[in-house]
């Protein structure tokens, strides 16, 4: 296998509703890509591109729709379709078009508009559950994701005021991030008191539904050497897929996530991530989701994470700085957008380029990772430099 | 495994149920920033908009805000221009059905129509479906100002010139 890096990263502002369509969407934040490392279309040897379900976009096939705004025309391209866990699957997928020698450079484009979704994206959930067993009870993800946060809370005896704590963290370092749509922090109070949408689920938990693109530039070590002196290399990737009986899954632990993550420190040579790890982005589209998908990824031991995370352990200072990003709750959740921008994060911050937000000391070495399909496939992408 | 139900015989399969006539999703579009600026000209000036990367010597119609090509932006002030409402039927076809199966009492004909370096989609007027041949020249005939919706339906219909 060849050292892959990236070299580039841009991406859209994420907004509550687009005028762009899905594919100038794809376009602002692919051609704001190559603008940041100087390339051009030419230099491009494939497309991996990636958005979650169809009916958010509501365009059926939407790979192939978006895919000329992703740099696609006349050129290899390949679409990843593994619902919220796409944006960072989608650097795993084109991270193999490049390690294994087939191409030199790839371009990674994720893109979603769930505004285009009526009344709400929720809706279009339905349809992903089993249609004979679960369908006829009307779930959403809602009260899904309600039945796993009060297992979680449950099993380590968590308050809703320690889950917002999360919140609360994320949607601070996302107000530094130019890209978010939010002007305001909110306090524990403001999370604990917002409306309940299915117990315990209150909508501050809750990441906000919205459109953007993202996107970063693959390159193998020779050219990526060429093309710049700040190579962020991605030292592993992982992913898993569980079971898609999730009721028969430990709710209150990521198992799905647990091997992704191993797979990837694997291929680092990563031995004590929660010691070696610089900065983390776990995947948090729920406040809840950030914490346990930390204890999934290594990086907290299962039940402590509260207590790091009261300690400052995982703010901007502390030694694990998490979605210094701000993440889904900070910045937006435009479903596949949403896991490569973190991906994009870990490149600018370390890079040095993190601008306000720029996690102190030098950070060497970072972990992105996302979440989806039937809550059931993880993907970990581990960068460097 | 139980099969409640089969067809054997090619002779009787059919494409159309008459009793699906409903999709219980919706969703809400929005025409982006090249769409925008198409249909406010199709709307208020009667107008087809391309816009054309000169690097890669293409004019795409619909317009657009990017050449899929070369990645160039494609600027409204300085590479958007007005193609005319004359093309060229590049296919057609007659359709005999409506979209629940049901027979058409005349066939409706669709043509794909060249203009520039693009097409539009879009119905034929004012010729049978035995006259029509690829490569007739047509033009666009919009509804009147006051009907128009900025919508591709803004154009009625082509027809032969
Ligand atoms: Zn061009």
């Amino acid at each position: 296998m060849r050292k892959v890096a990236m070299v580039g990263a841009g991406m859209t502002k994420f907004v509550r509703r687009a005028l762009e369509t899905p594919k100038e969407l794809s376009y602002e934040a692919a051609k704001t890509t190559l603008d940041s490392c100087g390339l051009s279309l030419d230099d491009v040897d494939c497309v991996a591109h990636g958005t979650a379900p169809d009916a958010f976009d509501g365009i059926h096939q939407n790979g192939e729709y978006m895919a000329c705004g992703s740099g696609g025309w006349n050129k290899p391209t390949m679409r990843v379709f593994v619902g919220g866990a796409t944006g960072v699957h989608a650097i795993a997928h084109g991270w193999y078009h490049v390690a294994s020698g087939l191409f030199d450079t790839c371009l990674v484009v994720c893109e979603e508009k769930m505004s285009s979704a009526m009344p709400h994206a929720q809706g279009f959930f339905l349809t992903i559950f089993d249609s004979i067993t679960e369908r006829p009870l009307q779930p959403n993800l809602l009260w899904i994701f309600a039945l796993e946060m009060n297992r979680y809370m449950e099993r380590y005896g968590y308050t809703k005021e320690d889950m917002a704590l999360a919140a609360v963290n994320n949607k601070r370092n996302g107000l530094k991030h130019p890209a978010s749509q939010f002007t305001d922090e909110v306090t524990v109070d403001d999370v604990v008191n917002s409306e309940m949408m299915a117990y315990p689920v209150s909508r501050l938990d809750v990441s906000p539904v919205s459109d953007g693109a993202a996107a970063v530039l693959l390159a193998a070590e020779p050219v990526a050497r060429r093309l710049t002196d700040k190579p962020v290399w991605i030292e592993g990737v992982g992913w898993t897929l569980d079971t898609a009986y999730w009721a028969t899954r430990d709710l209150s632990y990521p198992r799905y996530l647990d091997k992704a993550a191993r797979m990837a420190y694997d291929m680092a040579g990563i031995r004590e991530p929660h010691k070696q790890i610089d900065i983390a982005e776990p995947y948090d589209p729920f406040d809840y989701k950030a914490l346990h998908h930390l204890e999934g990824l290594q990086l907290s031991p299962r039940g402590k994470t509260v207590e790091l995370l009261r300690d400052g352990h995982f703010a901007m200072d502390g030694n694990m700085p998490m979605c210094p990003s701000g993440g889904l709750l900070g910045v937006g959740n435009p479903i596949a957008a949403a896991g490569t921008m973190k991906a994009c994060e870990l490149f600018w911050q370390l890079r040095g380029e993190a601008g306000e937000r720029q996690v102190p000391g030098n950070p060497r070495l970072g972990v992105a990772q996302a979440w989806g399909d039937l809550m059931q496939v993880s993907s970990v992408v581990v960068a460097g430099i | 495994m139980a099969i409640l139900e089969r067809i054997t015989r090619n002779i009787d399969n059919r494409y159309w149920d008459p009793g699906t006539k409903a999709f219980p999703v919706k969703n809400r579009y929005t025409a982006g920033v090249a769409g925008q600026w198409f249909f406010e000209e199709l709307k208020e000036n009667g107008k087809i908009y391309g816009s054309r990367c000169e690097d890669c010597a293409v004019t795409y119609v619909p317009a657009r805000i990017y050449c899929e090509r070369c990645f160039k932006r494609l600027e409204k002030e300085k590479d958007w221009l007005d193609v005319g409402t004359e093309g060229e039927i590049h296919s057609f076809t007659a359709v005999h059905r409506t979209k629940t199966g049901e027979e058409k009492e005349e066939p409706s004909l669709v043509a794909a129509v060249k203009i520039a370096d693009g097409l539009l989609i879009h119905r034929l007027a004012g010729v049978k479906p035995e006259q029509v041949e690829i490569g007739m020249k047509v033009k666009a005939e919009f509804k009147p100002k006051d009907e128009r919706q900025g919508g591709i339906e803004d154009i009625k219909h082509f027809k032969p010139l």
